[in-house]
């Protein structure tokens, strides 16, 4: 095979992963893209260290809530959650469930102001606004399909190992 | 008409059929009547609330939110009773139709009234005067949990046997009001209390003498040695230092330095160093160092 005919399939080989990308762009898995500003915080200044840490885990919360809510399983939530966030998502899975329900949040993006930080720094409370593709389905049919945006009141108290969300709480405007 | 197609045109398998039908009702040949369905503009957390709808024939009608995934039937152009229980939680809740298609519609459920404090106090013991050495925060949540965010009042109260020794009105700001305070002047229990409408919660921090304010010592010759003893050890503020208190005197005489800690008890802290000749003892605690005592 002559070296100029490997072009059209190069071209066909870039095109299917050009098609194919978007798909797995949207997969559950994703890494949900997350910043936080601190600038504004009180009365406790945010450490570098301690940012980094928050980001982490409030990462890792958002993917595992979406890993739980897509497969209805309640064994992502342990560990990133606690209190009524642990309480209301189990409560969600159970339903969902029950009910051949499930939700997929796809494509996240969480923009995070952190507003208060308790002076022994046992609490910090952030505000997210938060961009995804929410998905609800019926066994197989689509019942919702957008791109919302929300804004989340989220409360998270270190644990032995890492920072974990207590409250995460939908409010229409901050 | 109905622009029902809204929530399913990202449906892979679908969304070609969708698409279909939606250019069909864009022509105007769309004839089937769709449902909508409406939610109260003010819905609070345990209270149950009614979403009314439009249309005629029956649907599917799905409920989701915090802590809900609810499917059930419903007849168009009759009222959705959501109970209670449905509403426990705060936050974003979607109600959806589906016939053919599907219809939504968002509402936010707030919080009620305040049923618990989350109260956060540090330290549990805190030195006498020292400035800035006790903080409390306080969260108000209602009975299902959820977090009270409008402004509410919140007292807090610091008070010491008896007398008041803080006393300031606050409200709370995205749900937390907090304060910082200064330790009063005597050793003892100082009780924290917040109160935000009729709940109150309280604790309790040990104001616990600071470091002492000096050390004095004595000492006498004995049988084996030498035997030294503190003054009544005691803060600035006159709190008597408590029992347990770590004291380290040391002892310097020809042949060297020797130390020896000694707890304080019932204020005074005893210790018996071994030496024949002539010794020099001092002692210390924490950053306060006595006086040296000459035995010949």
């Amino acid at each position: 095979m002559s070296r100029l005919n490997w072009w059209p399939m190069i071209g066909i080989a870039v095109s299917a992963i050009a098609l194919l990308a978007p798909c797995y762009a949207a997969d559950t898995d994703q890494a949900p893209n997350v910043t936080l500003e601190s600038a504004k915080v009180g009365p406790r200044a945010l450490e570098p260290l301690t940012e980094r840490s928050v980001l982490r885990d409030y990462s890792f919360a958002w993917a595992s809530l979406a890993r739980a809510l897509d497969s209805n399983s309640v064994e992502p939530l342990d560990g990133p959650f606690a209190g009524s966030a642990a309480e209301w998502l189990r409560d969600t899975v159970a339903d969902q469930r029950r009910n051949g329900l499930s939700a997929r949040y796809l494509n996240q993006t969480h923009r995070l102001e952190a507003v208060f930080y308790a002076p022994e720094g046992d609490l910090i409370e952030l505000h997210d606004t938060a961009d995804y593709d929410l998905q609800l389905r019926d066994g197989d049919k689509n019942i919702y399909n957008r791109h919302v945006t929300r804004h989340y009141v989220v409360l998270m108290t270190p644990s032995a190992d890492r920072w974990v969300v207590r409250q995460l709480q939908a409010v229409p405007q901050f | 008409m109905s622009w029902s197609i809204n929530t399913a045109w990202r449906d892979s398998k679908s969304g070609l059929t969708y698409a279909a039908a939606s250019l069909i009702c864009l022509a105007g040949i769309c004839t089937a009547q769709v449902g909508e369905v409406r939610a109260p503009s003010a819905a609070v957390a345990g209270n149950s609330i009614s979403l009314s709808t439009t249309g005629s024939g029956s649907a599917t009608f799905y409920f989701i939110g915090p802590g809900v995934s609810g499917k059930r039937g419903v007849k168009l152009g009759e009222d959705i009773q959501i109970p209670a229980k449905e509403l426990r939680y705060a936050g974003s809740y979607l109600g959806i139709i589906c016939e053919d298609s599907c219809q939504s519609v968002e509402f936010f459920v707030n919080a009620s009234s305040p049923s618990r404090l989350a109260f956060l106090v540090h330290p549990s013991r805190a030195p006498v005067a020292e400035s800035d050495a006790i903080s409390g925060v306080v969260l108000p949540f209602d009975s299902n949990g959820n977090l009270i965010l409008s402004p509410t009042p919140t007292d807090f109260e610091l008070t010491a046997a008896g007398a008041t020794v803080m006393s300031r009105r606050d409200s709370t700001q995205d749900g937390i009001a907090w304060f910082r305070a200064n330790s009063g002047r005597s050793a003892g229990a100082l009780q924290v209390s917040a109160s935000v409408n009729a709940v109150q919660s309280r604790r309790i921090v040990q104001q616990v003498a600071s470091d002492p304010c000096n050390l004095r010592i004595s000492g006498q010759r004995a049988a084996k040695g030498i035997i030294v003893e503190t003054a009544p050890v005691r803060d600035c503020a006159g709190n008597p230092l408590p029992d347990g208190t770590i004291v380290t005197f040391t002892a310097r005489d020809g042949e060297g330095k020797s130390t020896v800690d000694a707890p304080i008890k019932k204020g005074i802290a005893r210790a018996e160093i071994s030496a024949a000749g002539p010794i020099v003892v001092s002692a210390a605690s924490g950053v306060v160092m006595g006086n040296d005592l000459r035995i010949q």
